[in-house]
């Protein structure tokens, strides 16, 4: 699962740190190129916390810090689930639960020219990709993967969408996959769209699946596995 | 701007569209409203309602005003309602908002028009002084509904509340004396009838949903707000704007309504009652030796809580007994009259006032006599009772024999419970320097 860094002796991969702790001493890894995720700062040769949570890391040099809250802050290549909020000449405004609404350029649809823009309504839901996310500036998105095909990015039609923590969608999103999808997607056949910043979409047939669904997925927050596998025995049974 | 909640157009067809098979999106069912929970605080008068997940807290505080001049003889009631800007991303702290105040008129309008709270019971002084009640409702969370949950803070709050117990008196009779907390229990509200608000959520094609959560507000096409109390009176209505609805849609949600509130009436009672139960175990908890009692010291008590509880259950009865389900003085003054007389006791040993919790033999001390009179005459078959009465002095126990036949057991009951109560307390210094002895032997004294 996780490697103990061995250059630094007192390692905390995988532990709890808080604003403040030092993470890294650079000055004893040498030659090393790191990359810093979210959470993380860069102090002359400490690499120190500047968000609560656990400290995570990638092979073969990535660092971030995970935590779950209902805020979002936008991170180059995160999958986000937006609104449409207004638009403009050249970009759509959309609000992805970030400090800042982000822009959607008009042209960065698959096939995408000043001929063929599309028209959405204010309220739409899209899926869509994080393109640039730095401080202080409107974070840019994309309906396109990096190729510039459209890969299910884009509007999504009916279904509903509910809130989340972030700590849910990233679990939701995990591989494995999650106990509570597993076990739903045994007994009930659904679609389900995740965001990074806390947006869940899911689509069926029939609205009760849906209600069931969400419902389910909203509830297993706190809940370990085997309560989790428990819950949604418990729910599939109410309705059938 | 970016912080505010957005309705997407997915989840607008979804709720119309699930609810064309009767399905809502937290699983419930058209008519069903959210799990209630009411707590409350540590003061007399405030109170916490959660409806789902919507939150709101309710505070009733009193004080002394003039009267209107068109109704110098009744006490006011005014509502103030409060938006927490916590309570949702869209409430700005400052002037209330047209939902709110529309709110707090909502709420007044459900307990003025009613005459719910009994206002000339606040009447002072006719023409100079009166109690203005004031109730204040702050919105914590909003999840929808915040009306329904507003009023019953309002009213579980009103239920709760104790005002200072005042007289006339001074050296004209015209000087209003206001009787500190400690000296006289306060005094609760007459609260004649519970009015609930009930809002109803209407949809396209005569969709009708009751109790409607924060989403559903934003997609529903009108909504109508009908406060009716489990006697099936309607105390107000209130349908502003929106979608234009039948008389026949109108008149079943007023039944709907009416059945709706008869449950949630039977909710609040309990909450209050079981809170009632809390303080009054709470007082006999804080005076556990409060005059020498008539126990040998080294009895053992087997009272355990079971016990206890089984003994402050019966004093609730009997506060309710005294209290009765309508809360009139007239019959509050009957019943406790009887039962001085019947107790045999000098009638200036206790003095009963009005209205009912103000019984409290603290405020007057207790009378000795009294409480070995009431206490050997009730029913109860511990052993321990027995053992202490053994040792009683000759002078009180002619008096005992006359008073076993008339005493109320349920009455002596209480008074067991207080003395047991006290014999389970903590021994303080008084008791050791105190032998208890000496105590009966003092009579029928007041403090």
């Amino acid at each position: 699962m996780e490697n103990k860094q061995s250059s630094s002796p007192a390692s905390f991969i995988d532990s709890t740190i808080v604003p403040g702790d030092v993470v890294l001493d650079l000055s004893s890894m040498t030659n090393q190129t790191i990359k810093l995720g979210g959470g993380l700062r860069q102090d002359c040769d400490v690499i120190s916390a500047m968000k609560a949570g656990t400290l995570r890391f990638s092979k073969p040099n990535k660092y971030w810090i995970e935590s779950s809250q209902k805020r979002y802050v936008p991170c180059v290549e995160d999958t986000v689930l937006g609104i449409v909020v207004d638009s403009k000449a050249d970009n759509f405004l959309i609000d992805i639960k970030g400090p800042t609404l982000a822009f959607l350029p008009v042209l960065a649809f698959e096939g995408g020219t000043r001929r063929n823009i599309p028209k959405f309504e204010l309220g739409t839901l899209l899926y869509l990709r994080v393109v640039k996310a730095n401080f202080g500036m409107n974070p840019e998105l994309s309906c396109t993967d990096a190729s510039g095909k459209a890969a299910e990015f884009g509007p999504l039609k009916d279904g509903y969408m509910f809130e989340t923590s972030t700590g849910l969608s990233r679990k939701l999103l995990s591989s494995p996959t999650c106990p509570v999808l597993e076990a739903l997607g045994k007994k009930l056949s659904f679609e389900i769209a995740v965001g990074l910043n806390g947006r869940v979409w899911v689509n069926a047939a029939s609205p009760d699946t849906v209600v069931v669904v969400a419902n389910a997925i909203m509830n297993s927050e706190s809940l370990s596995t085997a309560q989790q596998i428990i819950m949604v025995e418990h729910l599939l049974k109410n309705i059938q | 701007m970016a912080n505010t909640w957005r309705l997407t157009l997915n989840e607008k067809n979804f709720i119309k569209t699930a609810l064309l098979s009767e399905i809502r999106l937290d699983g419930r069912k058209p008519f069903q409203f959210r799990n209630i929970i009411i707590n409350f605080g540590r003061e007399d008068g405030s109170a916490e309602v959660q409806l789902g997940q919507t939150r709101v807290m309710g505070i009733v505080t009193a004080k002394f005003v003039q009267p209107y001049r068109d109704r110098p003889n009744e006490g006011t009631l005014s509502i103030y309602a409060e938006f927490s800007p916590m309570a949702d991303p869209s409430f700005e702290a400052g002037r209330p908002g047209e939902s709110a105040v529309e709110l707090g008129r909502i709420v007044d309008r459900g307990l003025r028009e009613s005459r719910a709270v009994d206002t000339e019971s606040l009447c002072v002084v006719a023409g100079k002084l009166v109690w203005a009640i004031r109730i204040d409702i702050h919105i914590l969370d909003n999840a929808g509904n915040l009306v329904d949950a507003a009023n019953m803070a309002a009213l579980a709050a009103l239920m709760t509340f104790r005002r200072p117990e005042c007289s006339l008196g001074g050296e004209d009779g015209q000087e209003v004396i206001i009787h500190p907390l400690e000296m006289r229990d306060p005094v609760p509200l007459i609260v004649h009838h519970l009015p609930i608000a009930i809002t109803f959520g209407f949809f396209d094609e005569c969709l009708v949903v009751i109790d409607p959560t924060h989403s559903e507000e934003a997609v529903m096409a009108g909504r109508m707000i009908a406060t009716v109390n489990a006697n099936g009176d309607i105390c107000a209505i209130q349908k502003a704007g929106g979608e234009g609805v039948s008389q026949r849609v109108i008149m079943q949600c007023l039944q709907l309504a009416t059945t709706k509130a008869a449950d949630i009436t039977k909710q609040i009672k309990a909450a209050v009652e079981a809170y009632n139960k809390e303080r009054a175990l709470q007082k006999i908890k804080l005076e556990p030796t409060c005059v020498g009692t008539n126990v040998k010291e080294g009895q053992d008590q087997t009272l355990d809580d079971k016990g206890i509880s089984e003994l402050v259950g019966k004093y609730m009865e009997r506060l309710k007994l005294i209290s009765g389900e309508s809360y009139t003085s007239q019959n509050i003054n009957d019943e406790v009259e009887t039962k001085s007389l019947r107790l045999g006791t000098d009638s200036h040993g206790i003095k009963f006032s009005s209205t009912p919790l103000s019984w409290d033999p603290y405020s007057k001390g207790v009378d000795p006599e009294f409480l070995k009179a009431s206490v050997a005459s009730q029913g109860l078959s511990s052993a321990n009772k027995k053992k202490e009465w053994s040792g009683e002095e000759k002078p009180s126990e002619a008096q005992r024999p006359g008073s076993y036949k008339e005493v109320n057991p349920k009455s002596s009951a209480v008074d067991a419970s207080r003395i047991e109560m006290q014999m389970i307390g903590p021994k303080t210094l008084k008791d050791a320097v105190k032998p208890k002895n000496k105590r009966k032997k003092k009579g029928s004294s007041v403090i």
